[in-house]
């Protein structure tokens, strides 16, 4: 693509809360960019269902779980849309979609305002330096407030938020909106809202309006000299604002703030006006890779179409005709019929198909250049890989995987569904990274994990809408893990020597608590107590020891190993025999090392009236939970607590029930601490009654 | 370096009502200009405490949630700097078990709000703080009724109570005590007030006591706070 080219090109995310009206605004969009030809609603009574919502569950549920991405064209801009999940159980999804957008629109409700989980999607963005702008969105709405959710971008975001329109008329009298940079009502007419139309600021709203828009020039001018002046002067020109607005946006400065009711058709158009003027084009954003040919030095991509290609798959999602991998070229051109290096396997991939995706429906491309997102038929690749021309080995720098928190057994009803269930788990672990599939060689048993009780409940569901895999569903299993809180020795002989040849090893040391990391093996022998070669062999054998505590059989963590004696035989001492040396050895210290239980806690929000606040926490403090602190504005509560997670199965329904449904919460892993001994004691006991069943 | 020396070390021990742990039902103020280190004052105030093994509910008004986090973050990582403090994760962790912190906006935080909350936590046995920290406490707004209340909860319920409040540099009202504004006209309800003054020649911030009850000796001790790290000096 020609750098003119691409300075009409957005990637933009569409974010926000669940409910808040992301999907309608989508969808919205798509039609006013002539994508689609008729509106359906989310649920709606045709049974359609919106469009960017591609699987069947998330028409069901009315959640967005996939980031699809869906290309239109605005005035001359190309827009691709990363429609981004709601919901914090699918935060890598959000996250890795996050990675491959220039900017984002972030919505929020004008009754609900900042809610939790904007502010987690709010701290991604900031992580990976997305320039946002911000639609108030429901303004339609009995209760709504802009100026109110405003002040709270402000205070709970952090952000710089500046009114770019005030209202014309809230709740039912709703109207339209008033544009602060060209000083024009603006109101939206036909059946759908389509044509808009200008007009004088009405009186009443005139003295607002130039109030609002004082600010407005006073925050713009921040970022422009020439805006200043011109302020100085006399009248600033509209090309003057939106240049400093966008200057200040593009360096987060800034988050200009919109306004409207997607439902209603208002305000869609200005929005998508300020996508093109405020977001940042691929060309105004810096892009690092690691070069793995030179210690994964950072290299800057050049967006430029003439350079070796670089590209990003951030998204598989498995179509009609096979697997189909989103991609975000970051430098160079992909064609069709090009041969490029997958750079994690090293493998030549040919591209085949290359489409432009619209949700369901694709449109056939030869060609896709620097910083577009189209998809590709039929290559075989993992999410987050990377591929490159072949004169290039570049990877986009590795993405943070968290460790899974929760698991459940998996049991196929006939053999039909266990084919079909191996190949979802195939699919569905290549999608995302943090959904995890393993066999238990014990029990024999299919277990997945992942970050959440909705998480795993999402892929279940799909297993049978997609795969016609009926599955039965164990009880969900926290992740324990042991760990040890005290130094110990040890000192362990291993010998055989009844008959054949015998095996003899002696591994003298001790270990401790590890502040950071999992597992340290240190060698302090000296004098050769323990011949080198078999030093590796005594690591080998602690590690193995790690994957099965000796207290409840949980995976162990957090142990620094250190050897500093032993003793060896000339004939009988072997790399089997110092490994059997070393787990006797980690046996003997590990118990009189105060091994304890841990478990994962989670960081639990709860946001809802404050009459319901004491009713909250109570519910919170019965779950061993502590609360961190509360926020009180208004009517409105939110209580921040840290609850383990194996007190948090059925929460949802509690709370329910406990505030009428008025309250709502969000869950995210925060870190593992120790299991308190009366709790400790039971759950050990559980683990022997059940081996005990085993046998 | 051991729990137990870090307590005994805390420069707080020097000044009697800080380092008072038995008596009850104290209302205590510290006051400042904006920026001089109220909330840092409050925070050494209750991290003590919260060594001790005492719960303390951090009451904050206008600051947010995470804000208040990252203050007891830091000024613990100040205190153990360079301490080589022993089981510092497993400190680190009971400590917070002992901290509870409600933010509120200014507009929505009243006395009768506090009490109501406070009883809340208390009866359903959530959380039974031994001393409130209320930061950025409006005098102005708060009339001699309700404080006076409020000295009668903290009787009741057996807690002590400390409170930061801004002074103003162009309102020099002072009561007979030296309590400037806007908390001049309450002075009889607080039994230790603290002033913090900045002493640029000599690059510190006193923590000048100018009124203790408890103290039998001399109110007018005086500690320092570093202007820069904003942490008490021995």
């Amino acid at each position: 693509m020609k750098k003119k080219d691409l300075e009409m090109f957005r990637n933009i995310g569409i974010s926000a809360h669940i409910d808040s009206g992301k999907t309608t605004l989508t969808e919205r969009i798509l039609f006013y960019t002539q994508r689609i030809h008729a509106i359906h609603e989310v649920r709606g009574k045709d049974g359609v269902g919106a469009t960017m919502d591609s699987m069947e569950l998330e028409k069901e549920r009315g959640i967005t779980i996939q980031s699809a991405a869906t290309y239109c064209n605005w005035k001359g801009y190309d827009i691709n849309i990363i429609d981004t999940p709601g919901h914090v159980d699918f935060t890598i999804e959000v996250e890795r979609a996050l990675r491959v957008l220039d900017g984002a629109v972030l919505i929020l409700c004008s009754v609900g305002g900042v809610q939790s989980q904007s502010i987690t999607v709010t701290r991604q963005m900031t992580r990976y330096n997305v320039p946002r702008i911000a639609f108030i969105n429901k303004c339609d709405r009995t209760g709504a407030n802009p100026y109110r959710v405003a002040k709270q971008i402000r205070e709970k975001l952090g952000m710089n938020a500046v009114m770019m329109q005030i209202p014309i008329g809230l709740e039912g009298d709703m109207e339209g909106v008033v544009d602060l940079v060209t000083m024009k009502a603006i109101y939206f007419d036909g059946d759908n809202g389509e044509i808009m139309r200008e007009e004088e600021i009405p009186e009443h709203l005139r003295d607002e309006a130039d109030e609002r828009r004082e600010e407005l020039l006073d925050n713009a001018s921040m970022f422009s000299d020439e805006l200043l002046e011109a302020i100085l002067e006399g009248e600033p020109t509209v090309e003057m604002i939106n240049d400093a607005v966008r200057r200040g946006t593009i360096a987060l400065e800034m988050a200009p703030v919109f306004i409207g009711s997607a439902y209603k058709n208002k305000g869609v158009q200005p929005l998508l006006n300020a996508v093109a003027n405020y977001l940042p084009s691929p060309l105004d954003i810096k892009n690092i890779a690691l070069d793995l040919d030179n210690d994964e030095q950072e290299v800057v991509l050049s967006s430029n179409e003439e350079d070796p290609l670089v590209s990003l798959a951030f998204k598989l999602e498995d179509g009609r005709y096979g697997q189909l991998t989103y991609v975000r070229n970051y430098q160079g051109s992909l064609k069709k019929g090009d041969t490029i290096i997958n750079s994690r396997t090293g493998k030549k991939v040919k591209v085949g198909r290359l489409v432009r995706m619209h949700s369901d429906e694709m449109e056939e491309i030869a060609e896709s250049g620097a910083g577009d997102i189209v998809a590709l038929f039929g290559i075989d690749c993992a999410s987050g890989d990377t591929f490159t021309a072949k004169q290039i080995n570049y990877s986009m720098s590795s993405m943070h995987v968290p460790a899974a928190v929760i698991s459940l057994a998996i049991i196929p009803v006939d053999n039909k569904a266990q084919n079909n269930m191996s190949k979802a788990l195939n699919r569905f672990t290549k999608e995302d990274p943090t959904f995890r599939s393993f066999v238990d060689h014990e029990t024999n048993e299919t277990i997945i994990s992942g970050m959440g009780e909705l998480h795993l409940e999402v892929y279940i569901e799909r297993m049978k809408r997609e795969y016609d895999a009926e599955v039965e569903v164990g009880a969900p299993q926290v992740a324990y893990r042991e760990t040890i809180t005290r130094r110990a020795e040890f000192n362990y002989t291993h010998k055989k020597q009844s008959g054949g040849s015998g095996q003899f090893g002696r591994v003298g040391g001790y270990m401790e608590p590890l502040e950071e990391g999992e597992y340290e093996f240190v060698d302090k022998i000296v004098g050769g107590s323990i011949p080198r070669e078999f030093i590796s062999s005594c690591d080998k054998g602690f590690s193995k020891s790690m994957a099965k505590g000796a207290l409840a059989g949980f995976p162990v963590t957090g142990i620094r190993c250190v050897i500093n004696d032993g003793a060896s035989h000339a004939v009988d001492s072997s790399d089997v025999a110092f490994q059997l040396a070393s787990v006797g050895a980690f046996k003997e210290g590990y118990l009189k090392a105060g091994p304890v239980l841990m478990e994962p806690i989670m960081k639990v929000a709860v946001e809802g009236p404050s009459e319901f606040q004491g009713g909250i926490m109570g519910s919170l403090n019965q779950r061993r939970g502590i609360i961190v602190g509360t926020l009180e504005e208004n009517d409105y509560t939110a209580v921040e607590s840290e609850v383990p997670l194996s007190e948090m199965f059925g929460y949802s329904t509690v709370l329910r029930s406990l505030t009428q449904g008025k309250a709502e919460f969000t869950m995210e892993f925060a870190s593992y601490r120790q299991v308190p001994k009366s709790v400790s004691e039971e759950i050990i006991e559980e683990v022997r009654k059940k081996e005990k069943e085993k046998k | 370096m051991q729990k137990q020396d870090l307590i005994n070390n805390n420069p707080l021990r020097a000044l009697s009502p800080a380092g008072e742990l038995q008596s009850v039902g104290r209302v205590s103020l510290v006051m400042a200009r904006a920026g001089v280190g109220k909330t840092a004052i409050l925070v050494q105030i209750a991290l003590d405490k919260m060594l001790r093994g005492k719960n303390i509910l951090h009451v904050s008004i206008g600051q947010s949630l995470d804000k208040t986090k990252v203050w007891y973050d830091d000024i613990f990582n100040s205190i153990v700097e360079g301490k080589k403090l022993e089981n510092m994760v497993s400190i680190r962790e009971d400590m917070i078990r002992h901290r509870m912190i409600m933010t509120f906006n200014a507009e929505t935080f009243s006395v009768p709000k506090l009490e109501e909350r406070l009883r809340d936590l208390v009866d359903q046995n959530i959380f039974r703080p031994d001393c409130l920290l209320v930061d950025g406490f409006d005098c102005a707004k708060t009339s001699a009724e309700e404080l006076s209340d409020m000295r009668d909860l903290m009787a009741s319920m057996e807690m002590n109570i400390w409170i930061s409040a801004r002074s103003h540099r162009d309102d020099d009202r002072v009561s007979n005590s030296g309590v400037p504004a806007p908390c001049h006209e309450l002075d009889s309800l607080f039994d230790t007030v603290i002033l913090l003054e900045p002493k640029p020649e000599e690059k510190s911030i006193a923590l000048n006591v100018i009124k203790d009850t408890a103290s039998a000796g001399e109110p007018g001790k005086i500690l320092n706070l570093d202007p820069a790290t904003l942490m008490l000096k021995a």
